[in-house]
């Protein structure tokens, strides 16, 4: 498990890499709430991500609902099989902007 | 060692024997001297002669008569013995009373006849003449005199000096003077006209160890070392350690017993006052060696009584996270209990729904619900809180109270869950959320009306053994106002509708081998058609088994037509 960070096309790109699981995902929460609360428009990358369970998808729930007050862009990019398997699931798809490349977030 | 370091002596600086004295120590190192002539040489210096007689027929030398005369005395004790006097009486008066303002002269004489002492106590076990040891002893902290007598405004270090052992002091000497006592020793040696080997004892005591001399000089050079250690334990704060060290020692250099080397230490108080009357040296009266020792062990005592203490504290800590353990896990045993209250309980055979849950941790983030409504249909639910412990105990038992209060009103489910989540998502907090699938089941029709909400999918199994999963039709309830639900309406036909928390399907029946929705569709149609209870028995015996290694909730809910038996 690792948390990378980058800067494209005005996007902050936190990626996730491994298990987000209830061991992970403080951090993984930690990492997405500074880069809000510092008024980045943030996206989250999860084309690394082998699993997520419910506590990592509260992280990027968490994420969300504070774009939506506050109006910064949040979306998920890039999202591995194993992890989109889990957001259609639960219908989480429907939540959250799911971009391929940050291309797209400008579209 | 750097330059800066060294302090080099010059021979002219250095304190200076009587003539008489010097005469007869250049004397004794000839081979051909006789007796008289020795004793001649004394006699020329009427201070010094007189001095040896006294110092002769002192205690210290036991002898059987008066000594009358030097020329007796140098044939009775023989020319060594003379010498080694000679020495004594030189060292004695090499420094005048008040040259040094700054250096406690009489503990420096004290520890100068301990050495002495020491030594000559430690001669009996090595084989070596007693009396030349003693007078080695009493050379060979003389270079630290000497030192002072040359650097007068370092005198006053003497005073920390002799508080650290023998090789903390060596090392300090070194720092502080740019010299140490032995290599000193050396140099003062050859003004003195001291025998070679002497010399070279004196000289490499510290490296004893190491020492290239002969055996018995390398004996007396250990002899040397140790007599520092004994000297120190009557001065450093360390008592025991510096004891314990010697008594290591003393047993690695000269084989020396436990007994042997206690033995020589316990002689020397009473053996350093004799001597120093014989020597007419004035000290300090000597500590008795009990005092040391007890002084020694009270020490460890100490140490052992902070060593106690902190063992007591100790305990007391885990006394007390022990005792807080047991008030949380009280907290957690009641808190526990109220939620299993708001669980429903087992109704009679005959009632269609069935619930099980069981808890990975003391609270559970899972939950079932139902109820009947006056038209005799029944509302049902599962959920499953994100999170774990108490801040998903207390969202559980929100959800499960808004579904139940609203459910009694609102017989739409879509609409239900809608408000229920509106409700949730206006104070949820950090992300949570809760999934849920809840239906309603009319008897009398055998309908079932089902919604859910980011759940995994309910598996409807029908009396021919036909799978269907029945999927979200929206997001998890709590995440955003406004969501919408679908109801998917089906008939059990004689074939049961199960709804299951994640627990189950992700839990590891076999090492890194989870059951998955299909797995568990399988294994449910295998069980389809036993009794209830004997299904969520032979269900949960394979789980429930591994229950330590339990990480989540495991929550069942069967809805089923059911007939009673006759």
């Amino acid at each position: 498990m690792e948390i990378k960070k980058r800067n494209e096309s005005g996007y902050s790109i936190i990626s996730l890499v491994g298990e987000v699981d209830l061991h992970f995902s403080p951090k993984a929460r930690e990492e997405i709430l500074k880069a809000l609360k510092n008024n980045e428009n943030v996206l989250v990358e999860l084309s690394e991500v082998s699993y997520i369970d419910s506590s990592g998808i509260a992280s990027l729930v968490e994420g969300y609902q504070m774009s939506k007050k506050s109006g910064q862009t949040f979306g998920l990019l890039s999202v591995s099989n194993a992890a989109m398997q889990v957001l259609k699931l639960a219908r989480l798809d429907s939540v959250f902007p799911i971009y391929d490349n940050v291309e797209d977030v400008k579209d | 060692m750097t330059g800066k370091d060294t302090f080099t002596v010059k021979p002219a600086d250095l304190p200076a024997p009587p003539q008489a004295a010097l005469k007869i120590l250049r004397a004794c190192s000839r081979k051909d001297i006789n007796n008289s002539e020795l004793a001649e040489l004394a006699t020329h210096d009427p201070v010094l002669s007189t001095e040896l007689l006294r110092i002769v027929n002192s205690a210290f030398f036991s002898m059987p008569s008066d000594i009358k005369s030097v020329t007796r005395a140098v044939n009775l004790l023989g020319q060594r013995a003379l010498r080694n006097l000679v020495l004594c009486i030189s060292v004695r008066d090499s420094v005048r009373q008040n040259a040094l303002p700054d250096f406690d002269i009489s503990s420096f004489w004290e520890d100068t006849l301990r050495h002495a002492v020491a030594a000559r106590l430690l001669a009996e076990h090595s084989d070596l003449d007693d009396d030349e040891c003693f007078t080695a002893g009493l050379l060979q902290d003389f270079g630290l005199l000497v030192m002072c007598f040359l650097q007068p405004s370092k005198a006053s270090v003497w005073h920390d000096l002799r508080k650290l052992d023998p090789d903390q002091r060596y090392e300090r000497e070194q720092q502080v003077f740019g010299i140490t006592h032995d290599n000193l020793l050396q140099i003062l040696g050859r003004s003195w006209s001291l025998p070679d080997e002497l010399c070279a004892i004196l000289g490499t005591h510290h490296d004893c160890k190491a020492s290239s001399l002969s055996d018995a000089d390398n004996r007396m050079c250990k002899i040397l070392y140790l007599s520092d250690w004994m000297t120190a334990i009557f001065n450093v704060q360390q008592t025991g350690d510096c004891l314990r060290q010697y008594q290591s020692l003393a047993n690695e250099l000269l084989g020396l017993t436990l007994e042997q080397a206690d033995t020589c230490l316990a002689a020397m108080p009473a053996m350093v006052e004799s001597s120093a009357v014989a020597l007419g040296l004035h000290i300090q009266q000597q500590p008795d060696f009990e005092d040391i020792l007890s002084q020694a062990n009270e020490r460890l005592a100490e140490e052992n009584m902070s060593y106690q203490e902190l063992t007591w504290k100790l305990e007391n800590a885990l006394a007390e996270q022990d005792r807080l353990a047991a008030a949380l896990d009280r907290e957690l045993q009641v808190a526990r209990e109220i939620q299993t209250g708001l669980l429903p309980s087992r109704r009679d055979s005959r009632f269609p729904v069935i619930g099980y849950n069981h808890s990975a941790l003391e609270l559970s983030g899972d939950f079932f619900d139902f109820f009947e409504l006056p038209d005799g249909r029944i509302y049902f639910n599962l959920g499953d809180v994100s999170g774990k412990g108490v801040t998903a105990a207390l969202l559980m038992a929100k959800t499960c109270s808004l579904f139940r209060c609203l459910g009694k009103r609102e017989h739409d489910p879509a609409r239900l869950l809608s408000t229920v989540n509106d409700e949730l998502a206006e104070t949820m907090i950090r992300g949570m959320f809760v999934t849920l699938t809840c239906g309603l089941y009319d008897p009398a029709t055998d309908q079932v009306q089902l919604v859910n909400a980011g759940h995994p999918p309910a598996l409807l199994i029908s009396k021919e053994g036909e799978i269907t999963e029945l999927s979200a039709s929206g997001p998890p309830l709590g995440i955003m106002a406004g969501s919408q639900y679908t109801i998917e309406k089906t008939s059990l036909s004689g074939g049961c509708l199960y709804l299951f928390s994640d627990g189950l399907i992700e839990c590891e029946y076999a090492p890194d081998r989870v059951l998955g929705v299909s797995g568990l569709a399988k294994l449910l149609h295998k069980l389809h058609d036993r009794e209830p209870d004997e299904l969520i028995k032979l269900l949960f015996s394979q789980f429930i088994a591994q229950a330590e290694t339990l990480k989540d909730d495991i929550t069942l809910v069967m809805v089923e037509k059911r007939t009673p038996h006759a």
